[in-house]
């Protein structure tokens, strides 16, 4: 009978709704002032990132419209990234597999989760407790088929860390298939792959193929990005991403927050 | 040919007014149909109930503007068609449209008045007036013409998934408003 209500109201909106929708027309968006300014700054800083890549790289640079865009690096861009064990505090790295890059944003709220459901395997993390960074190392016993990582890690990003330029990025693992979407339950745009890395064989060892899954759930209007990643399995990431619930500490973060601007998600321990 | 022009060819009983009539309305008409129906023999019967429908009912009436008028009668004649057939699976594409704004909508006998009906009517051509052109255009494309996400994309020239986000949004809007209201509970 709901459906019955709802179509039955639809069905009586008001008459100028329905004509106006009868065909789009892109002339009569209105932006406000405002927004007209915020747009065409964008778009400058759009155009010059672009055109410093073209120049750099000789290639165009790939821009989707979908808060998360993703491109396979050339081999020789290098990514500064600050690193503190080495003497100069940084690393200069090279051949990254995968980058993702977001809009600018210049605030991004601070968030917290909890897992809503684990597999009976990690059930024991299952607390009460909001935490910024979860990992199941110390129940990697408990997936003999793992191969290097940890069964699950989730770890949360904020978008106003990777303004001008900067970038999340895979640096030894290659991804396979990546598959966006859209999860309206959570009101979020998702990104998630399989990737793996291969290790030679040496004296010591055979070759090895070490894997993993990576969902990144990114919200755009809140600018905040959550990874989850492990060994555990997409169907299980999935699950658990699907199930996870998040608030807003009510912090907010811009770009002077954060020392690096560069993060990766090769790391699966710690 | 502008509408005043077909609705005088219908009051004077003229046949070229149903040709003009589909030559001008008919693509709208047959998407209408088509997003609720999906069988071509049923949309094809659809349009054409539509437009016998307008022929019995120019005059007396004079609808100003003729594109809502045409587009009303198809919908109301295919969602009759789509509820008459029993073959029809309840997965069907209007059905999914429904869903989407199931949730908000309380169960319950009280609901099932027609003062429900009509405060629930109000309330959505109060929140339509709210919004800009095109949230307007996403918001009734999808809950009244029943176009997928990916036809709306593709006239908007947007992406999928962008569309998607935009009307969890207006969703989330809309709930909103029938909690002020005191309509959701």
């Amino acid at each position: 009978m709901k459906r019955e209500l709802i179509s039955q109201a639809l069905n009586g909106m008001d008459d100028r709704f329905i004509s106006e929708a009868a065909s789009f027309r892109p002339e009569a968006i209105q932006e406000t002032p405002e927004r007209i300014v915020h747009m065409k700054k964008k778009r400058i800083v759009s155009i010059a990132l672009a055109a410093a890549l073209v120049l750099a790289l000789g290639i165009v640079a790939y821009a989707a419209y979908f808060s998360m865009n993703q491109r396979v690096p050339d081999a020789t861009e290098t990514f500064r990234i600050n690193w503190e064990e080495h003497p100069s505090g940084y690393l200069e790295w090279h051949d990254a597999k995968l980058a993702i890059t977001f809009p600018d944003t210049a605030e991004s709220k601070e968030i917290e989760f909890r897992p809503g459901w684990l597999p009976e395997e990690l059930a024991s993390l299952k607390s009460d407790a909001w935490l910024g960074r979860l990992t199941a190392e110390q129940l990697a016993d408990k997936y003999p088929n793992m191969t290097a990582s940890q069964p699950m890690l989730i770890e949360t990003y904020y978008m106003s860390m990777f303004n001008d330029g900067g970038a999340l990025l895979l640096l030894y693992y290659t991804p396979e298939n990546i598959i966006e979407e859209h999860w309206d339950e959570q009101g979020v745009d998702v990104m998630r792959f399989h990737a793996t890395e291969v290790l030679p064989a040496n004296d010591r060892r055979p070759e090895q193929t070490l894997e993993q899954d990576i969902i990144l759930m990114s919200n755009p209007e809140a600018g905040w990005v959550v990874r989850l990643a492990g060994e555990a399995g997409m169907d299980t990431l999935v699950k658990v991403a699907k199930n996870l619930e998040i608030r807003e500490t009510g912090n907010v973060l811009t770009y002077n927050d954060f020392i690096d601007h560069y993060t990766f998600m090769d790391g699966g321990v710690g | 040919m502008e509408d005043s022009e077909i609705i005088r060819l219908f009051f004077e009983r003229s046949e070229q007014a149903i040709g003009e009539l589909d030559k001008k309305y008919g693509a709208a008409a047959t998407k209408t149909a088509a997003n609720i129906l999906h069988d071509r023999l049923d949309v094809e019967e659809c349009v054409n109930d539509t437009y016998l429908g307008v022929w019995n009912s120019i005059p007396p009436h004079r609808p100003n503007p003729l594109v809502s008028y045409v587009c009303r009668i198809t919908r109301n004649l295919a969602v009759s068609k789509l509820r008459s057939n029993a073959a029809v699976k309840r997965n069907s594409n209007f059905d999914l449209v429904l869903e989407e704004l199931e949730d908000f909508i309380p169960s319950g006998a009280d609901v099932e008045t027609d003062y429900a009906y009509k405060e629930l009517l109000e309330v959505i051509d109060r929140f339509l007036s709210t919004l800009n052109y095109d949230d307007r255009f996403l918001f009734v494309r999808r809950y009244w013409y029943a176009d997928s996400v990916k036809d709306i994309a593709a006239m908007m020239n947007q992406r999928d998934a962008r569309i998607s986000l935009r009307l969890f949004r207006l969703r989330e809007k809309l709930r909103i408003i029938l909690k002020k209201e005191g309509l959701l509970v």
